[in-house]
């Protein structure tokens, strides 16, 4: 832990090779999250990239009461969330114009069994749902679901009993039988 | 196997060349290209801040241009161009998603004056078609004459008319030239809209005054305001990010 924050203050130096190291260390993760939230590849390729240059510009203003990874995950949570507002309104206005662009969510294709938790997903509201995939991916903890988000810890625990009960009822709709 | 390097015989050309080819980038690469590439977006910004001339009346911002700038005619003016300035500053660096300056267009034509309107609904940080506009004035043939009319902007940055793009997915033109089209459009993409302070669950428009005195590590951003409210967020009273 205090390892990682010795890292983090070289990378506030301008250390390039403390902040390859970084890069290395958590880009799985941080991809694993960014993939779970966007859907596609592509996508959670382009955000994690920004996540990091977002991370190097701003180092300096890290502060060591954080763990290393809650700051990272806030950062990119940031960038995953404002790229969700964004294909929202791109979504509402392609359904407006009848279709004339592609719907942007259309090119991710999961596995057939995860078809339909891919769906119900995609009811759950968006707060809930970013809660959901931090929790899953890397099994955070409460407190650093709040540290991340900016909330109590009590909206967290309720946002995810939310959001899984609004899960079982839509998979219990589509007649799904493990739930 | 045996065509490319027989055994005992060591590497031959080929493996180096293969090897080399094939070889995984260093990982010291990536922070370096992360940090040209920032650098480059916010040099071309930059050079364009730099010969930027803003010239007001008492109403609001009346020229936006590469050049030179007449000299404000009063206080009220002069406080209006120091305005614009310190947006369009924010604003090119990320850290603005609206304008508040007021705007005069008294001396813009009618025509001219509802597609600049109409070019001001599009929201941050998306991009609509010159023919979007035209059908949105009631003049859905017009499309080039849209075009001469954004061309026209007075207030460009201000008034988003580098929003518009054509039918087929290309930039068009700008006053600024297309490449610093290209860069305002890649801009809007990384700069989000709503922040929150999660010291005092306000969620206010990146640009916003209060947005200025917050912390780095306070700072949360949300998708929409709706989603902000169902975990406890309110929205700012100044900056009104709900209206």
């Amino acid at each position: 832990m205090d390892a990682e924050r010795g890292l983090m203050a070289k990378v506030a130096r301008g250390d390039q090779a403390a902040f390859a190291e970084l890069a290395q260390r958590y880009s799985g993760k941080l991809m694993a999250v960014a993939g779970r939230l966007l859907g596609s590849r592509a996508d959670a390729e382009d955000a994690v990239q920004r996540a990091f240059i977002h991370c190097f510009a701003s180092a300096g203003s890290y502060d060591a009461r954080w763990a290393v990874s809650t700051w990272l995950y806030r950062i990119l949570t940031n960038v995953c969330v404002d790229e969700l507002r964004r294909r929202a309104t791109r979504n509402a206005r392609d359904e407006r114009s009848a279709g004339v662009l592609a719907a942007a969510s259309s090119n991710h294709h999961p596995p057939a069994a995860y078809l339909d938790l891919h769906r119900a997903l995609e009811r759950v509201p968006r707060e809930a749902r970013v809660l959901l995939a931090l929790r899953y991916v890397d099994g955070l903890s409460y407190g650093e679901l709040a540290r991340i988000r900016g909330i109590s810890i009590n909206t967290v625990k309720s946002q995810l009993a939310r959001g899984k009960s609004r899960l079982r009822a839509e998979l219990g709709k589509r007649g799904a039988d493990h739930v | 196997m045996c065509d490319v390097m027989d055994a005992g015989k060591g590497p031959d050309r080929l493996d180096l060349l293969l090897s080399d080819y094939f070889r995984p980038e260093a990982a010291t690469e990536l922070p370096r290209r992360i940090a040209t590439a920032a650098q480059e977006s916010r040099a071309v910004l930059e050079r364009l801040e730099s010969k930027l001339a803003v010239e007001a009346t008492t109403r609001g911002v009346s020229r936006v241009a590469v050049g030179t700038a007449a000299r404000p005619a009063n206080a009220a003016a002069r406080r209006l161009v120091e305005q614009a300035r310190e947006e369009i500053h924010e604003y090119l660096r990320g850290q603005r998603a609206f304008f508040q300056v007021p705007v005069d267009l008294t001396t813009v034509p009618d025509f001219q004056r509802r597609v600049l309107a109409a070019t001001g609904h599009i929201p941050f940080g998306e991009g609509r078609a010159y023919a979007w506009v035209a059908s949105r004035i009631g003049h859905p043939r017009a499309v080039r004459a849209v075009g001469t009319a954004l061309g026209r902007n007075p207030v460009p940055l201000i008034l988003p008319c580098h929003r518009v793009w054509r039918s087929d997915g290309s930039v068009g033109g700008y006053i600024f030239g297309a490449a610093v089209k290209d860069r305002l459009a890649a801009l809007e993409r990384t700069t989000p809209v709503l922040e929150g302070c999660t010291s005092t669950r306000i969620v206010c428009r990146v640009g916003c005054i209060h947005g200025r005195h917050m912390r780095p590590d306070n700072r949360v951003v949300f998708a929409s305001v709706e989603d902000a409210r169902s975990v406890g967020y309110r929205p700012c009273k100044r900056c009104r990010p709900a209206a």
